[in-house]
Order: structure tokens, then C-alpha cells, then sequence
């Protein structure tokens, strides 16, 4: 029996209507991250509930890795800031998924570190755009 | 169906739910896109919903979530209401799209709907707690993954259903 006789014509609709649903919503960060040149200065910014708690500039973390903790109500993260990449090295034990120390390493805009329990997000935004945005 | 029987169908239908949900966390697909998973705990959705209806599978699903939470120490804390947002979601949209759809999706279909609607509800839940418009960098990957696991959990409930005997089945699907 072939994968075919089970799909039906519908089926094969939804698919296609799903593959371009998602690309779709995957062009969205090009556009939006289109402006972001190769020596574009990168920074970190930890946000925690809705307020930016810290901010780290990558170029800090060439000569040594930058290694710091965030508290949150459900234990301490241990982020990491190493040649220009951000982490999260430790997740708190109380964490049973860890998600945000699965995800590994990131280096550019777009991809975004997050721990949902202790609600706290990691991502690197380029320091040129807001220059930009501010002159013109 | 006896009342027996019956009884004794939900309860396999719902440990079977809890080891499939155990054996998924065996692969780590969160290392490929943060959040995804293979969604296997679904079989057992769309067979109960075949099976038995709303009010039945509906039971299936929260003694699956609720358990599942208890056996891996989730229960109450953050992960188990974005695991119950995103079960309960896809468990309504799989319903609503089984009763009203049946005739035009297979199970296959019915199944990438399931997946498609777990995938979001859990970024708008996460979306919520976090704050960040930021997370939803990951929905179209979450969408595209969801394609391949959609279609291969609705295979094994469509080929599991047609191997059930005819005194679970009963003979009305």
C-alpha cells in the first residue's frame, strides 16, 4: 500500500497550504533582519519579564569570555559570552526540559535564547540600526 | 461497547499515552529547533477520538497531560500549562476537523492540524509568560517540522486503527 492511497486530494491541499504558511512566516526575520552587515556591532541584550536587565557588548568577549548569572524565581542561570557567542551554559536544576541550555550557541540576530520558567529571553541586536534610525 | 470494556480501553489508551509520552523525551529534537518534539502522545488522541468521541478522548487527553506532568515533576509549574494549552488546543481542532472534515482529510490531515495548532498555541503561551516578540522566530521552523511528524503520527494511528479487532472497533468506523 502507497503513502497516496491514504492521502487525499484535501490532504495534499493542507500540505501544500502549510508549507506556505511557513514560508511565508519564515521570510518575515529576512526582511526584517536585511540591513545587518557582516561588522555590524552585536549586543546582548537579557530581558526578564518585560524589562531589559542587562546588556553585554560582544566585542567585550573576544580577549576573555564573559560569564555572568541571572537570578529568576525558579533558580539561577549561568550565561555564558564567548568570541563573539552567547549561551546558556547552566540551567537552573529545577528546570526538567532546559531548553534554553539545548539550544546552544547563538552569533547573529534572529535566533533567540529563551527559559519560558523563569521567563527570561536572550538575543543579539545590532548597535548600527538604531545609529541609523536616529540620523535619518 | 461494554462498560467494562470500555473502561478498560481508555486506560490502556491513556498508559499507552504516558509511555509514548516518556519515550519521546528520548529524542532530543529541542536541539534542532528549541520547543520541538515528535507529538507522539497523539496517536492515542486521534484514536480515542475515532474510537470514542469528544467527552471519552477528551478525558484521555487531560489524564494524559495531568499524568505525564506528575510522572516527569512538571505539575503545576510553567512547562505543564504550556504543555496543556498546547494539548488542549490541537486536541479541539482534531476534534472539530474529524467530526466536520472526516469526509474530506484522512487521518493524516486531521493529524498535521493537531501538530500545526500544538506548535502555536505552546509559542503564544510561551509568547505570553515571556514578553519577547522574539519567539516567534521559531513558528515557521516549528511548522515545517511539524509536517514530517504530523504525517507519520497519523500513519500509525490509521494503520493501528485498521488492525484493532472488531470487538474494540466495534465496526463503526
Amino acid at each position: 500500500m502507497k503513502i497516496t492511497d491514504i492521502l487525499t486530494f484535501y490532504d495534499k491541499i493542507l500540505i501544500i497550504f502549510v508549507i506556505v504558511l511557513a514560508f511565508v512566516l519564515l521570510i518575515i526575520p529576512f526582511y526584517y533582519f536585511a540591513s545587518t552587515s557582516e561588522e555590524a556591532e552585536l549586543i546582548l541584550k537579557v530581558q526578564q519579564g518585560d524589562q531589559v536587565i542587562k546588556t553585554v557588548d560582544l566585542a567585550d568577549s573576544y580577549r576573555e569570555a564573559v560569564v555572568f548569572e541571572v537570578e529568576g524565581p525558579i533558580g539561577t542561570h549561568i550565561i555564558e559570552v564567548n568570541q563573539g557567542r552567547v549561551r546558556v551554559r547552566e540551567a537552573p536544576a529545577a528546570d526538567p526540559l532546559k531548553i534554553c541550555e539545548k539550544t546552544g550557541w547563538i552569533d547573529r540576530e534572529g535566533p533567540i535564547i529563551v527559559c519560558v520558567p523563569n521567563s527570561l529571553s536572550l538575543w543579539l541586536e545590532s548597535t548600527n540600526s538604531d545609529i541609523d534610525g536616529m540620523s535619518w | 461497547m461494554k462498560k467494562t470494556r470500555k473502561i478498560v480501553v481508555i486506560s490502556l489508551l491513556i498508559s499507552l499515552g504516558l509511555v509514548l509520552h516518556l519515550v519521546e523525551s528520548f529524542f532530543p529534537l529541542s536541539a534542532v529547533v528549541p520547543g520541538a518534539k515528535l507529538g507522539l502522545a497523539n496517536i492515542v488522541s486521534l484514536i480515542a477520538i475515532s474510537l470514542f468521541g469528544f467527552p471519552t478522548a477528551f478525558q484521555v487527553v487531560i489524564f494524559r497531560v495531568v499524568l505525564g506532568s506528575l510522572l516527569a515533576g512538571t505539575f503545576m509549574t510553567i512547562n505543564f500549562y504550556l504543555s496543556f494549552s498546547g494539548g488542549i488546543l490541537s486536541f479541539i481542532l482534531m476534534y472539530l476537523a474529524y467530526y466536520f472534515l472526516k469526509d474530506y482529510l484522512s487521518l493524516i490531515g486531521i493529524s498535521i492540524i493537531g501538530a500545526v495548532a500544538h506548535n502555536t498555541a505552546q509559542i503564544t503561551a510561551a509568547y505570553l509568560i515571556i514578553a519577547n516578540i522574539g519567539i516567534f522566530y521559531y513558528l515557521p521552523f516549528l511548522i515545517l517540522l511539524a509536517l514530517p511528524t504530523g504525517l507519520g503520527v497519523g500513519l500509525v494511528s490509521y494503520f493501528t486503527l485498521k488492525h484493532l479487532p472488531f470487538s474494540i472497533t466495534g465496526g463503526n468506523l
